[in-house]
């Protein structure tokens, strides 16, 4: 134990810096997620194939593989950008913490356009026809009536996806990331006490799942406030 | 920069080498996940709570943390026991393939396993007490009507699984093990194209995924053929 106190201090930082892709990247999902949900539930063709397209590409691949696209292509990218300007510059790359949290709410936000168009799709047509009916605009009823009812069948199936979104970012250690993955690696290097530095990662991801898993039941309670009693 | 479509060409056949491997890793590792996973499920539905706690946590914990994590405690944590390293599995240990493979089923048992108990509970009660009113014992009851039935309902969401392991081989390339992932690392490493390769790899990962997708498709036709839709 005396040679983890030298390191509690790296592994909060280090969850702390999970706990911000985290936050950055479910909202990216929840983004990706509507705008891929709305592309498939809409009348145009080309949208549709489009939403189509990304949801077979990110669920096919290997997350691994989507994050190491990103990175080392949008450096190669941008390097070779700033080679026209300035000719003397070696390697630019987006930080690892942008391309990481994008990548991965890509990847998650294919999920949850699944979810969310079978969950536009469970919302009983009567209520928005009565929305229409009483004249109210498309984008009011999009949020005001859409959204609410669909939250509450999404739910149980983007608690799952936050899950995996949460064990996602370790992945992000490998592009260079300094989380807990990061930390463990060189407290390693340092006790060579391996076993007991990456068993300290698994119970702190560990902990946090269980906190997402305990926050997403507490939602589908006030989700389903007014269902009380009913099947 | 430019997108070279020759070097694609070229690295095509060094990366369906690699292939051989992740195939290897997908199917020992989703053999040995199935095994255990039956074990746990018998576990967890045994209403013994000596037998479904255990299982219970381990399902907890493998589902709790990520993969990566779970990985790098067997690859790197392992071998600092002198009692690991002196024991029979230390040949097996030793190798990033090993411990890929133990990684990967432990992990896919604590999925698999869930996947068979959500099956097995959709099994309609009235059917289990069919078969005791016919006068089936407790073993022919499970094994020739409960079974079948789970082992349908559960087949969707197994499919998934088997899916997102094929996926999860991919992170076998993090312990230096030269599956399709590691090889276009190494590739990637030495000509710094990382679009042309890793978009190779991601294709031919789209394909097999595509592939099993149809199989699955397929088989649960197949057993499904007496379900009237």
């Amino acid at each position: 134990m005396a040679d983890l106190s030298v390191w509690w201090d790296d592994y909060f930082w280090g969850a702390m810096t999970v706990l911000k892709v985290f936050g950055v990247s479910v909202i990216m999902t929840v983004i990706f997620g509507l705008i891929g949900a709305s592309a498939k539930l809409s009348k145009s063709r080309i949208a549709h194939k489009i939403a189509s397209a990304y949801t077979i590409a990110f669920r096919g691949t290997p997350e691994l593989l989507v994050l190491l696209i990103f990175y080392f292509g949008s450096a190669i990218t941008l390097t070779s950008i700033t080679h026209i300007f300035s000719p003397e510059t070696q390697f630019v790359d987006i930080p690892p913490f942008w391309a990481g949290s994008f990548a991965i709410a890509l990847i998650v936000g294919s999920y949850a356009t699944e979810t969310f168009r079978g969950a536009f799709l469970g919302v009983d047509p009567g209520v928005v026809e009565a929305s229409q009916a009483l004249g109210i605009s498309n984008v009011h009823t999009f949020f005001y009536v859409r959204i609410p009812q669909m939250w509450r069948l999404a739910l149980p199936s983007f608690g799952n996806h936050m899950l995996s979104l949460m064990k996602d970012t370790a992945l992000i250690s490998i592009i260079g990331l300094e989380e807990i993955l990061f930390v463990a690696e060189m407290a390693t290097a340092v006790t060579y006490k391996p076993f007991l530095m990456y068993m300290i990662v698994a119970l702190i991801y560990l902990s946090i799942t269980t906190v997402i898993t305990l926050v997403v039941m507490g939602l589908e309670k006030i989700a389903n406030r007014h269902l009380e009693g009913a099947p | 920069m430019t997108f070279e479509f020759l070097l694609i060409l070229e690295s095509i056949p060094k990366m369906l080498a690699g292939l051989g491997i992740t195939i290897q890793l997908l199917f020992l590792s989703s053999f040995f996940g199935l095994c255990l996973g039956i074990i746990l499920l018998l576990m967890r539905i045994s209403g013994r709570w000596y037998l479904s706690f255990p299982a219970f946590m381990y399902i907890y914990f493998f589902r709790g943390t990520p993969i990566l994590v779970q990985i790098f405690v067997i690859y790197h944590g392992f071998p600092q026991f002198e009692f690991i390293r002196e024991s029979i599995f230390w040949p097996i240990l030793r190798e990033p393939f090993g411990c890929a493979t133990l990684s990967l089923s432990l992990n896919s048992a604590a999925y698999v396993s869930e996947i068979l108990r959500g099956g097995y509970l959709g099994v309609e009660k009235g059917l289990h007490e069919a078969g005791m009113a016919l006068g089936l014992s407790k073993y022919h009851r499970f094994f020739f009507v409960t079974t079948p039935i789970a082992v349908r309902l559960a087949l969707p969401a197994y499919s998934n699984d088997f899916i997102s392991m094929i996926k999860a081989t991919a992170l076998a390339s993090t312990i230096t093990l030269m599956d399709m992932t590691g090889v276009a690392r190494t590739i990637v490493s030495k000509t710094f194209a990382p679009y042309e390769i890793f978009i190779a790899a991601a294709i031919i990962y789209l394909i097999i995924t595509w592939f099993f997708q149809r199989g699955f498709g397929l088989f649960e036709k197949r057993i499904s053929r007496y379900t009237i839709r």
